[in-house]
C-alpha cells in the first residue's frame, strides 16, 4: 500500500543538472516506467527515492512519510541493479535469505518465504550454487528474488534486463510483468529501451537532460507525443520529422507538399508514423522523391527517401519491389500529421 | 606442455638455457639459508672448516657424540613433509568450520596458535623422545652418521634468553598489524568510495608520508620518547612513563610508517569490489558500516590477508626503528642479533648469531605456510565480481 510522491525533486552537482524539478505522483500498485536516453536523469530519479543519493530540493513521499532523510534501510524499498549487486561469498539460498536476516524476520519463517521467492522465479534447483557459477539471467532471477522474498512496499528496478541477451530479455520481461501483476506492488523501472517501456508500463515518463518530455501510458505517448523528442524516441523505427514552411494551410519543404492543415504560417516540424504512410500511384502522393534505401523486414518493406530535410520512411506492402533510386510517391494525408513548433520542437497539432 | 601448441614451444636452446637459468637464480637465493641453517647444528670448529663437505657432515660434531642416525633424518623429514601439508592443507578448513561466523579472523589467530605450539611440541617434544627409544634397537641404521647439535639453540633460547626478544617481537609485530589492518580497512574503504577531492589529497599525503625515509621518522620521534616523562605528566601525573625502550611505544613509530601503504593497497582491493554490492546491502536493510561490516569484508579477505602480511612483515624484519628506539633489555629479534657481534666475538658467538638468524626465519616459513593460498588469490585479486 504505497503512493509515491514526488514534489519539485532536483539534483545538482554544483552547476550541473542531473534531474530538474520533478513533479509525479505514482498511484498505488502502478507499474511506472522511467524512459529516455543515458544521462538523462533517469537513475538519479529512481535512486533517490531508493535513498542512494540526496535529493538537493524537493520532498518525496512514500506512503504517508517523508523519505528524504531516511536511511534506505527505513524506507522500505526493494531493488533490482542493472549488474545485479549478488554477494558473491554467499550462495543463491543466502543471498536471498540476507534481506529477511538483516530485519531480523523470525528464523522460523526464513526457509519458507526464500522456497516461495526462488519458486516465483523458478530457481528451485540452483539454490545451493554460488552466483559466479549461474548465467546472466539466472542472476538477475536471483536478484529479482531478493527483492520480492521481503514483499516490500515499493520494488525499483535500474535497467534490470540491460545486460541480458536480446532472448532471454523478452522472457525476463514477461516474467518481470506478471510478477508485478501477481505482488500487487508499486513498481518504478528504469529503462533506456522504448520496447520494454511499451510493454511493461501502466504509465511512462520521459526525459531527457533531467527534464521530464511527458507523462502518459503507452498507448498516449505513442500517439501523441507531446514533443519532438518523445516523437523521435518513441517507436521502432521513430517517427519521421521534416521540415518546412506553413503558409495558407500547405506544408511545403524539398520534395514534399502536404495541404489541408489549420495553423499559422511560418518554419513548422512536421512528423508522421511510417506505418500509417502508404505507397501512392505515381505522381499522386505528398512526397515524390527517388528511393535511397529499401530494407525487407519480411512482414513488410521499409522505403527511405530523402524529403524535408531528413530521412523519412514508409511502410510498404511486403510485396513491394523497386530498385534504389527509382522515383517513388507516398501518400500522407494530413490526418496522420503531427505538427510541431520549429524552435521549440513542443506539439502544436 | 603438450598443451602449447607446436609453433609456441621454445627452440630446445632456449629451453635448456631458461631452465638453467632459473635453477642458477634458485640456488643462489636458497643457498644462504640452506648454508646458515646447516652451520647453525655444528660445532664452530665444523661451522667455519675450511672444506665444505666439513661443514655439511660434521665430523667434530659427530665425534662430540651429536649427530643423527639415518633412521632419524628420514623421521625429522617426514614429520616436517607431514607438518607442512596439514598446515597447507587442513588448518584452513578447520578454521572455517569451527570458528563461529564473524569471527573468522580469531580463528585464525587462535588456530595458527594452537598449529604453532602443535608443530613445536611434536619437533621438540615427541621427535628426540622416538629417536631416543627406536634408534639403539635399529643397530646399524640407528648409529649417527650425520654431525648435528642443537647447544647454539639452547644457548641462544635458554643462556641468552632469546625468547625476551622473540616476545617482544611478537607484541611489536601483533601491535602493528592489528593497528594496520584496523586504520587500514576503514580508511581504505572511505577513501575508495569517497570521490571527494579531499580524499584525493589525503591520498597524495598518505604517499608523501610513504616516501619519506624511515630515519627522518626515526629522529623525530626519539627526543620525544626520551624527554616523554616531562611532557606526559601534566596528563598522566607521576605515573608518566619514559616511551623510550618500550616495546608498545615502537608500535606507533612503525604504524606511521606502514600506515599509507596499508591504505592505499587496500584502498585498491575495496575498488575492485562493485559499489553495487554496498548499495544492495543499504536497501536490503543494512546501515553503511553494517554494509561494510556483513557484505564488504567478507569478500575483502585475501587483500586484508594479503595486506596484513606485508605489514608482518614490515613490523618482523624491522631494523632500524627498534635498533634507534629500544635499550637493550627490550631489543626485538632482528636488531638482538647484532648484540653478539659487537662484543668480542669469537667463534661460538658468530654460531649462536647464526642459530638466533634461523630462528628466526621459521616463523616465516609458518605464517606463509598457513596462508599460501589467501595470499595467492589476494595476489591475483579481481576474483570478487557477483
Amino acid at each position: 500500500m504505497a503512493e509515491i510522491r514526488l514534489e519539485h525533486v532536483s539534483k545538482r552537482w554544483g552547476a550541473f543538472v542531473g534531474v530538474d524539478d520533478f513533479n509525479l505522483t505514482i498511484a498505488d500498485r502502478e507499474f511506472l516506467v522511467l524512459l529516455g536516453p543515458s544521462g538523462c536523469g533517469k537513475t538519479t530519479t529512481m535512486r533517490m527515492i531508493a535513498g542512494l543519493e540526496d535529493a538537493t530540493d524537493g520532498k518525496i513521499h512514500i506512503g504517508d512519510r517523508v523519505v528524504n532523510d531516511l536511511d534506505p534501510k527505513d524506507r522500505d524499498v526493494a531493488m533490482v541493479f542493472q549488474s545485479y549487486g549478488l554477494y558473491p561469498n554467499m550462495n543463491v539460498y543466502e543471498n536471498i535469505r540476507f534481506p529477511l536476516k538483516v530485519r531480523k524476520v523470525p528464523e522460523s519463517e526464513h526457509d519458507a518465504r526464500v522456497m516461495r521467492a526462488s519458486a516465483m522465479v523458478e530457481l528451485d534447483e540452483f539454490l545451493h550454487r554460488k552466483p559466479a557459477e549461474l548465467s546472466g539471467g539466472q542472476r538477475q532471477r536471483v536478484a529479482l528474488a531478493r527483492a520480492i522474498v521481503r514483499e516490500p512496499t515499493v520494488f525499483l528496478m535500474d535497467e534490470p534486463l540491460s545486460n541480458l541477451d536480446a532472448k532471454l530479455r523478452v522472457s525476463t520481461r514477461a516474467q518481470i510483468k506478471n510478477l508485478q501483476h501477481e505482488l500487487k506492488v508499486t513498481t518504478i523501472y528504469v529503462t533506456h529501451d522504448q520496447i520494454e517501456a511499451m510493454t511493461l508500463a501502466d504509465r511512462v515518463v520521459v526525459m531527457n537532460k533531467g527534464v521530464v518530455q511527458q507523462v502518459g501510458t503507452p498507448t498516449d505517448i505513442y500517439d501523441n507525443p507531446a514533443n519532438t523528442f518523445v516523437a523521435s524516441f518513441i517507436g521502432s523505427p521513430a517517427m519521421n520529422l521534416m521540415s518546412g514552411t506553413m503558409s495558407g494551410g500547405v506544408f511545403t519543404g524539398d520534395n514534399v507538399s502536404i495541404a489541408g492543415f489549420d495553423a499559422p504560417d511560418g518554419p513548422i516540424t512536421l512528423g508522421y508514423r511510417a506505418e500509417d504512410a502508404t505507397v501512392a500511384e505515381a505522381g499522386q502522393g505528398q512526397i515524390t522523391a527517388p528511393i535511397y534505401t529499401l530494407e525487407l523486414l519480411g512482414d513488410a518493406t521499409m522505403i527511405a527517401v530523402k524529403a524535408g530535410g531528413a530521412l523519412v520512411s514508409v511502410k510498404a506492402h511486403k510485396e513491394f519491389r523497386a530498385e534504389i533510386g527509382d522515383m517513388v510517391s507516398i501518400n500522407i494525408p494530413s490526418s496522420i500529421c503531427h505538427l510541431f513548433d520549429a524552435e521549440s520542437g513542443a506539439r502544436i497539432g | 606442455m603438450s598443451s602449447i601448441p607446436r609453433a609456441m614451444q621454445q627452440p630446445l636452446g632456449l629451453k635448456f638455457a631458461s631452465y638453467g637459468f632459473l635453477a642458477f637464480w634458485c640456488l643462489i637465493a636458497a643457498f644462504p639459508i640452506f648454508w646458515v641453517a646447516v652451520m647453525s647444528v655444528k660445532t664452530p670448529v665444523d661451522a667455519f672448516a675450511s672444506s665444505p663437505l666439513d661443514v655439511v657432515f660434521g665430523p667434530r660434531t659427530l665425534g662430540n657424540g651429536d649427530g643423527m642416525s639415518v633412521f632419524s633424518i628420514l623421521l625429522l623429514l617426514t614429520l616436517l613433509v607431514l607438518t607442512y601439508r596439514v598446515g597447507a592443507r587442513h588448518l584452513g578448513k578447520w578454521v572455517e568450520q569451527f570458528s563461529p561466523p564473524g569471527l573468522v579472523i580469531i580463528g585464525w589467530i587462535i588456530g595458527s596458535i594452537i598449529f604453532a605450539i602443535g608443530a613445536a611440541f611434536l619437533m621438540f617434544g615427541i621427535y628426540p623422545f622416538v629417536v631416543d627409544l627406536i634408534d639403539p634397537i635399529l643397530g646399524p641404521l640407528g648409529r649417527p652418521v650425520l654431525g648435528l647439535t642443537t647447544e647454539h639453540y639452547q644457548a641462544v633460547w635458554v643462556d641468552n634468553e632469546f625468547y625476551t626478544n622473540f616476545l617482544n617481537s611478537m607484541l611489536v609485530t601483533a601491535g602493528v598489524v592489528t593497528i594496520s589492518l584496523t586504520v587500514g580497512t576503514l580508511a581504505g574503504y572511505g577513501l575508495a568510495r569517497s570521490g571527494s577531492n579531499l580524499a584525493f589529497w589525503l591520498l597524495i599525503m598518505a604517499l608523501i608520508f610513504r616516501a619519506l625515509p624511515h630515519s627522518v621518522l626515526v629522529t623525530g620521534y626519539l627526543p620525544a620518547f626520551i624527554n616523554s616523562a616531562e611532557f606526559l605528566e601534566p596528563i598522566l601525573g607521576e605515573s608518566a612513563p619514559t616511551l623510550y625502550g618500550q616495546p608498545w611505544a615502537v608500535i606507533v613509530v612503525l604504524v606511521s610508517i606502514n600506515q599509507p601503504f596499508t591504505i592505499w593497497m587496500l584502498r585498491s582491493f575495496f575498488q575492485n569490489i562493485p559499489s553495487e554490492l554496498d548499495e544492495a546491502a543499504r536497501v536490503d536493510g543494512c546501515s553503511h558500516f553494517g554494509a561494510f561490516r556483513r557484505v564488504i569484508m567478507p569478500v575483502m579477505w585475501p587483500g586484508v590477508i594479503t595486506t596484513g602480511l606485508f605489514s608482518f612483515l614490515l613490523a618482523y624484519n624491522d631494523y632500524l626503528v627498534t635498533a634507534l628506539l629500544l635499550d637493550q633489555q627490550n631489543q626485538t629479534m632482528v636488531p638482538a642479533i647484532t648484540g653478539y657481534f659487537n662484543r668480542e666475538t669469537t667463534t661460538t658467538d658468530q654460531v649462536e648469531a647464526v642459530a638466533a638468524a634461523v630462528s628466526i626465519i621459521a616463523p616465516l616459513f609458518l605464517l606463509v605456510m598457513v596462508f599460501q593460498r589467501q595470499i595467492v588469490s589476494g595476489l591475483t585479486a579481481g576474483a570478487v565480481k557477483g
